[in-house]
C-alpha cells in the first residue's frame, strides 16, 4: 500500500509539475487590467525568453493562503503583492531575497521602491496616492477631520477596514489630530471620531468601483479614494475634485518577489527585471494599468491623469510603513469591531 | 448479491463518488477548521465567536431578518397566492410567469435595480417627497430596511409558488362550506385554508429561510459592511482576514441553522399531517 501511495503521489506531483518546463515562470498577480498585461508585458516577454508564462490571479489574501498551502511545493515563481502581505509572506519565509545583479533596471526606479520591506526582498512595481475627493462647491476639505464635519459627514463614503484603503484614510485622519499617535500606529483617535459619525455616514464601501454610482446618485458628496479609482470619478458630470489636505496624502506600493524554492529563479529574476524597465513602464502607464516608478517614464498631462506620477506627487505620499500595518492591524481591527462595526 | 444490486450499485457509483470527492471531502475538510484550534481540536473558535459582540450582533441580526422576512414574505404569499387561485385559468399561467420572471433575472442585476429606486433622488424618496409624506430624502440604502427589501423581492416567488400549488390542491367546496356554517374569513383562513396548505408553506418557509439566512449578493450591496450578515461576515473573514477557522465557523453554524429550520418546519407539517 505504502508503495501505490507513494507511486500515486510521485504520478500526480509530475502531473502538477508537468507544464512547467525549465525556463517557463508561473506569476501570481492581482486580477485587474490583465488585457493590457498581456499587451504591454506578458506577450513581449514570453517571446524574448522562447518561454511560457502561467498567470494566476487573486487578492492578497488568497494568493497569500495559496502560497502558505504550497510552501513545501512551491508553483508560483514570481508573485505581486501590496507590500504588507509581501512583508507578512517574507516574514512567513515564503520569499527569497533578490539578487539585485540580476535586476539592473532597479537602479532607475524611485528610492522608497528599492527596498521597501527591507532585506532586499521585494522591489515596488506601481504605487498609488490615496487621498480625499469631493464634490466642487458642495463639501469644503481642507484637512482630513473636515471629512467628518458637519453637512460633509451625512454624504461621506469612507473605505472599510477591511480594505486596502480604510488604513490609509485612517492613518490620514489620525495624522489630522496626532502626527506622532499616527506615526507609531495608534489610530485610536482617529477611530473614535469615526465611530462618532458612524450613524451619518452613508457606508463604509468594500470596493472602489462602487464610488462613482454613490456619487453620481447624489448618495455621497465626498470620499477618500485610490488614485487609480480616480478617472471614474473625474468623468461624473457631478464636478467632482481630487483634494489633497493640508497633511498630505497617503498612499500605497506594490511589489514583486521572487518565492522561496521557485524552480525558475534566474528566469524570474529576468522578468522582474523587464517589468521595471521604462520601456514596460511605460507601456503600461500610457494604458492606464500602472503608475510608473522607473524615473524615466514621461507622460503626457492627460496620459497621467489617473495616475500617480512624476516624483512631485510621490514626494507628498506618506506611505504607512508595511512592518506599521503588520504590527498593528489586528488591533485596528479589533477596534473598529467594537466601535464602528457594531 | 443479485446482478440487478449489483448493477444498480455501479450504476449509482459514479455519482456518489462525484458527490464524495467534488463536495462531501472539500466541505469536509473546510469545516474541519472550524474544530480546530493551535490546542488541536476542540471548540474554542466556536466559544470565541459566541462571546465576540460584533459576531453576536450579527448572528442575531441574520437571525432576525431571516425570520421577518420569511414572515412578510408568508403573509403576502398566501395574499397573492389566493389572488391567484381566483383568476381564470388563462389569467393564472400569465401571473405566474410574471411572478417567476424575476427569479430568470440575475441577482446581482435585481439588486443593483434596488440601488437606483431606494436612493436619495431615486423613485421611493422622489415619490415620498412629491405627496408630502417627507421634506428631505430618507436615507434607505445602507440600512437593515433596504435589506428586508432586497431579500422579501428576491425570494418572495419561492414563498407563493409552493403556496399556490398546496391551494390548487384544495377542495373547492372547503371554503363555501365554512361561510355556509357562519365562519368569519379569518376563521376559514386561520381553521381551514392554513391547515390543508401548511406543507406550501413549509417549503416556501424553509426556501425563504434559508435563502436569507445564506444570501451574500443582496446584503452586500444594499446592506454595505453597515449591516453585516453572517454571510457578508463570512467573505470578509476569508478574503480580508484570511481566518479561515472563523469562517469555518460561520459555515457551521448557517448549515446547522439551515438543517434544524428544514427539520423543524417538516416536523410541524408531519405532526400536523398526523393529527388530521
Amino acid at each position: 500500500m505504502a508503495i501505490r501511495t507513494t507511486t500515486l503521489a510521485t504520478l500526480l506531483g509530475g502531473l502538477a509539475a508537468a507544464p512547467a518546463l525549465a525556463q517557463d515562470l508561473t506569476i501570481s498577480v492581482y486580477g485587474i487590467a490583465q488585457d493590457e498585461y498581456r499587451e504591454a508585458l506578458y506577450e513581449p516577454f514570453e517571446e524574448m525568453c522562447d518561454c511560457t508564462l502561467t498567470v494566476e490571479t487573486g487578492n492578497n489574501s488568497e494568493r497569500l493562503a495559496k502560497l502558505e498551502a504550497n510552501a513545501a511545493a512551491p508553483v508560483i515563481d514570481v508573485i505581486a503583492f501590496s507590500d504588507a502581505a509581501a512583508l507578512e509572506a517574507a516574514n512567513a519565509g515564503l520569499l527569497a531575497p533578490l539578487d539585485m545583479a540580476q535586476v539592473p533596471n532597479a537602479e532607475d526606479i524611485y528610492d522608497f521602491a528599492k527596498d521597501p520591506i527591507g532585506g532586499g526582498m521585494a522591489l515596488g512595481y506601481t504605487f498609488y496616492a490615496t487621498s480625499t475627493v469631493a464634490v466642487a462647491g458642495e463639501a469644503q476639505i481642507a484637512s482630513w477631520t473636515d471629512l467628518l464635519s458637519d453637512g460633509v459627514v451625512d454624504r461621506l463614503a469612507l473605505p472599510n477596514i477591511t480594505t486596502t484603503q480604510g488604513p490609509l484614510a485612517l492613518y490620514m485622519i489620525q495624522r489630522a489630530l496626532d502626527p506622532e499617535a499616527a506615526e507609531a500606529g495608534d489610530f485610536t483617535g482617529a477611530i473614535d471620531l469615526v465611530a462618532e459619525h458612524r450613524d451619518e455616514i452613508v457606508t463604509f464601501y468594500e470596493r472602489s468601483s462602487q464610488i462613482p454610482q454613490l456619487m453620481q446618485q447624489g448618495e455621497i458628496l465626498a470620499t477618500a479614494i485610490g488614485r487609480f479609482a480616480w478617472p471614474g470619478v473625474a468623468n461624473l458630470p457631478v464636478g467632482a475634485e481630487w483634494i489633497i489636505p493640508e497633511e498630505g496624502q497617503s498612499g500605497g506600493l506594490n511589489v514583486l518577489a521572487v518565492v522561496e524554492g521557485a524552480q525558475n529563479v534566474e528566469q524570474a529574476h529576468r522578468f522582474i527585471d523587464y517589468w521595471l524597465s521604462e520601456e514596460v513602464q511605460t507601456k503600461l502607464a500610457e494604458m492606464g494599468a500602472d503608475s510608473p516608478v522607473n524615473t524615466g517614464v514621461e507622460l503626457s498631462d492627460d496620459q497621467a491623469e489617473g495616475l500617480t506620477y512624476g516624483a512631485d506627487m510621490a514626494e507628498q505620499i506618506h506611505f504607512l510603513p508595511p512592518a506599521v500595518q503588520i504590527e498593528n492591524r489586528e488591533d485596528w481591527l479589533a477596534q473598529w469591531n467594537e466601535k464602528v462595526a457594531r | 448479491m443479485t446482478d440487478t444490486r449489483r448493477a444498480g450499485l455501479m450504476l449509482i457509483a459514479p455519482a456518489t463518488l462525484f458527490i464524495l470527492v467534488g463536495f462531501l471531502l472539500p466541505v469536509g475538510v473546510l469545516l474541519s477548521g472550524a474544530f480546530r484550534t493551535d490546542a488541536g481540536w476542540s471548540l474554542g473558535n466556536f466559544v470565541e465567536f459566541f462571546t465576540t459582540p460584533l459576531y453576536l450582533d450579527v448572528f442575531f441580526r441574520t437571525f432576525r431578518l431571516g425570520l421577518t422576512v420569511t414572515a412578510v414574505a408568508a403573509v403576502l404569499g398566501y395574499i397573492t397566492a389566493i389572488a391567484i387561485t381566483e383568476t381564470s385559468p388563462s389569467w393564472r399561467g400569465r401571473l405566474v410567469a410574471l411572478l417567476v420572471l424575476p427569479l430568470m433575472i440575475s441577482p446581482v442585476a435585481r439588486t443593483y435595480a434596488w440601488l437606483v429606486i431606494l436612493g436619495r433622488t431615486g423613485f421611493l424618496n422622489t415619490a415620498l417627497q412629491t405627496v408630502g409624506l417627507t421634506d428631505e430624502p430618507l436615507r434607505i440604502l445602507f440600512t437593515e430596511t433596504a435589506v428586508f427589501i432586497g431579500l422579501i423581492q428576491l425570494f418572495f416567488p419561492l414563498m407563493v409558488l409552493p403556496l399556490l400549488s398546496s391551494l390548487e390542491n384544495l377542495p373547492r367546496d372547503v371554503i363555501p362550506a365554512g361561510r355556509v356554517l357562519g365562519a368569519s374569513w379569518f376563521a376559514i383562513f386561520w381553521r381551514v385554508i392554513l391547515p390543508l396548505t401548511r406543507e406550501g408553506l413549509v417549503v416556501g418557509g424553509t426556501l425563504t429561510f434559508v435563502g436569507s439566512l445564506t444570501a451574500y449578493v443582496t446584503p452586500a450591496i444594499l446592506g454595505g459592511s453597515k449591516v453585516l450578515m453572517l454571510e457578508t461576515l463570512l467573505y470578509q473573514r476569508v478574503s480580508v482576514a484570511n481566518d479561515y477557522a472563523s469562517a469555518g465557523v460561520i459555515a457551521v453554524i448557517l448549515i446547522a441553522m439551515s438543517i434544524a429550520t428544514n427539520f423543524l418546519l417538516k416536523r410541524i407539517a408531519t405532526t400536523r399531517r398526523a393529527a388530521r
